[in-house]
């Protein structure tokens, strides 16, 4: 074999650089997809509830049944949209969805708090809409919590009587979606980006004929394969250093973590992507082929990796599939490393996963590359 | 023909080539020597396996069996020694369309490790010799078919190979590129490149010093153009007749005409021996039908009458004898 050549790779990057400058509508792609990935999962897909339309049955009309009241909506959680006198009234509107959540006050609410005596409070959920149901749940166990200590400022604890509801939510207080969601994006957007790309590079060259010119050349596989690389590694890394300032900076992620850490995770994760994307050029013959196989990767991608959707409400089927989605391994590493600041020693078992990831699938795509012409 | 010589004086030795894809044999067992310094000329139908040859010995497709020795090295085991002294021009423009002219030149020189200093004086005279200079900014999938067919080939050019793969270079191209292309293929001939051109067309073929015909994966003739025309029994009548698409079931119903073609304004016949009366023969059957004849007189043998003549009787060689291809006595 031929010794490689750098000033073979240098062209060949030299090359790539110019014809995505010609491609007018790659640059808007690259530069302005992220952020708006970023923007779009950060605020929309954001599970941040605000403004639960709340309704307020309040038999007992008292000081302390408006502070309970003040209590819920202050929180900004939930809002006050109307105040039925009976519980029938409430369940209409529930019914009819004007209202997600009802607080029921007792007749007889402040006697129990002036006579120091346990108490209820009754706190309806529409169930139809389980996320909004379980979120808002959370927050009233908050805010009864916080109210517990208001109204019984003389217990140490409200374990003997008040209401005993206290969740407290461990590294994001907030309970902020954005700072879950933003390290994750790191890892989607780079996926996007690096699979994409790389899944039409070679397939172009060899629908457009030019692969085979390159071969009638000196240029060996190595150097080909580096020179297609380098261009999307350095557009990838450009990518997501702006997702990552974006995020900090505009959705103010608080970053906890190390660079070397989350870098490192990143880029054993782009060779995987990388990889997987050289895989489906290879075995595309067209790059609308190439597209639809790209397509059809993303689904479990998104579904089974956590991104989205927790792990751990996923059907007991489909459990295990997760462990076969590269993006399942990066999505945990980003996420511990950027809010509790876990290094390599609590890490370890995804790096490990996502070394082998990326291991088998170049190998693969290696393999297939020798073959390339042949048919 | 073949004497036998060692395969240095050859820019190119085939050895019963052979490529299949999944189950179709596209290439069967070909075997070809091309003399150095050779304009050879591949001709065939459509189908008949002459890009996938040349893709095997361009080294671009691994051949299923055989060897093809290109100066004497392997295209399956010293590609990297075949690589830098071939150039090969694909049947569909395959450089980069949105790099320019010059930067097409520029990167296919540099790849082809071109030295800097030469780069320069190289790629202006390629770009003035193939008409290109005023076009050299200009993104390649701006210009015209036969430009782009110039730009493909200075593009092979660049690193001076010593032996050229054209598939169908002209292919799409109109007249006036193609003459200048081929204006440019004799320079080349001239500096002593060997070039392998495949072609669907006659006069191209004319060009060539030698040619073979291609069918079904196999060569099954092959000669110098004038050679070709040499084996066709009987020789050719030109006849200018008022009305051809009459005049063609009369011609071909004489019992001495054993083809007939209409090229151009003529018809032209293909009469058996030396027929010294066949002129008078067609003229009188022609007129005795109410056609008006203008002229009968004899004409020299073209390739395309000589391919219709030859191939019917160049059965293909059975299998066994694989080992005797090319020439069909």
């Amino acid at each position: 074999m031929i010794r490689m050549s750098w000033r073979r790779v240098r062209l060949l990057i030299w090359k790539e650089f110019l014809q995505l400058k010609r491609d007018r509508s790659m640059l808007p792609i690259i530069f302005i997809m992220p952020v708006l990935q970023l923007i779009m999962f950060g605020y929309v897909i954001g599970t941040d509830v605000r403004d639960i339309r709340t309704a307020v049955v309040d038999r007992d009309g008292s000081v302390e049944s408006r502070l309970v009241i003040d209590g819920f909506t202050n929180s900004g959680f939930f809002k006050q949209v109307a105040a039925p006198a009976t519980e029938a009234e409430m369940q209409t509107l529930i019914d009819g969805n004007k209202a997600q959540v009802a607080i029921i006050i007792p007749e007889g609410f402040s006697d129990d708090v002036h006579a120091k005596r346990a108490t209820q409070i009754g706190i309806v959920v529409d169930g139809s809409d389980s996320k909004t149901a379980s979120v808002a749940s959370g927050y009233a166990g908050q805010v009864v919590a916080s109210l517990g200590r208001q109204l019984y400022p003389s217990r140490l604890s409200a374990s003997a009587g008040g209401v005993d509801a206290r969740v407290r939510v461990l590294f994001n207080p907030t309970l902020r979606s954005v700072n879950t969601m933003v390290p994750a994006l790191l890892a989607f957007i780079l996926m996007m980006s690096t699979q994409m790309t790389m899944s039409q590079a070679i397939v172009k060259e060899r629908e457009r004929g030019t692969l085979e010119q390159l071969f009638v050349t000196p240029i060996g596989r190595a150097e080909y394969l580096i020179g297609k690389l380098v261009p999307y590694v350095i557009i990838a890394t450009i990518q997501i250093t702006l997702v990552f300032t974006v995020g900090t900076i505009w959705f103010k992620v608080p970053f906890n973590g190390t660079l070397l850490v989350m870098g490192s995770g990143l880029a054993l994760f782009a060779l995987t992507s990388l990889g997987i994307g050289l895989m489906v050029s290879l075995l595309s013959r067209t790059r609308y082929q190439a597209q639809q196989a790209m397509t059809f990767l993303m689904v479990p991608s998104m579904m089974l990796s956590g991104f989205v959707f927790p792990l751990e409400s996923m059907p007991a089927v489909l459990y295990p599939l997760s462990y076969l989605i590269p993006l399942r391994y990066i999505v945990v590493v980003v996420r511990s490393n950027f809010m509790k600041g876990s290094g390599f020693s609590a890490l370890w078992p995804q790096f490990a996963a996502m070394a082998i990831f990326a291991v088998v699938v170049f190998g693969f795509g290696l393999s297939r590359f020798r073959k390339q012409l042949n048919d | 023909m073949t004497t036998p010589v060692t395969s240095d004086e050859f820019a190119l030795d085939v050895r019963d080539l052979r490529k299949e894809f999944a189950g179709t044999v596209a290439v069967d067992g070909v075997t070809l020597a091309v003399p150095r310094g050779e304009v050879f000329g591949l001709i065939g139908p459509d189908g008949a396996g002459k890009s996938t040859l040349i893709r095997m010995m361009a080294t671009v497709l691994a051949p299923t069996s055989g060897d093809a020795l290109v100066f004497g090295h392997s295209v399956r085991t010293e590609a990297h020694s075949v690589k830098p002294r071939i150039g090969y021009m694909s049947q569909a423009f395959s450089l980069y369309r949105d790099l320019t002219v010059r930067e097409n030149l520029e990167f296919f020189a540099e790849l082809r490790g071109v030295p800097r200093k030469e780069m320069a004086a190289r790629s202006a005279r390629l770009l003035e010799f193939s008409g290109l200079t005023e076009f050299a900014k200009r993104q390649a999938q701006y210009l015209s078919g036969g430009m782009k067919q110039k730009l493909a080939l200075a593009a092979t050019l660049i690193s001076e190979p010593d032996l050229l793969f054209l598939d169908e270079p002209t292919t799409g191209v109109d007249p006036v590129s193609r003459r200048e292309f081929w204006r440019i293929i004799s320079g080349l001939h001239r500096q002593g490149i060997t070039v392998f051109v495949a072609t669907p067309y006659m006069d191209e073929a004319e060009r060539c010093d030698e040619i073979a015909f291609m069918t079904q994966g196999r060569i099954i003739l092959r000669d110098t153009p004038a050679g070709m025309k040499r084996r066709v029994p009987g020789r050719v009548i030109e006849v200018d007749v008022s009305d051809y698409r009459a005049a063609m079931p009369i011609v071909r119903a004489l019992p001495f005409s054993t083809s007939v073609e209409v090229s151009g304004e003529h018809l032209r016949v293909l009469v058996s021996g030396e027929c010294e009366t066949c002129e008078a023969e067609i003229r009188s059957a022609l007129e005795g039908a109410g056609l008006t004849v203008s002229r009968v007189r004899p004409a020299a043998t073209d390739l395309e009458m000589a391919f219709a003549a030859l191939i019917p009787t160049a059965a293909l060689p059975d299998r066994d004898d694989d080992a005797v291809p090319a020439v069909a006595e």
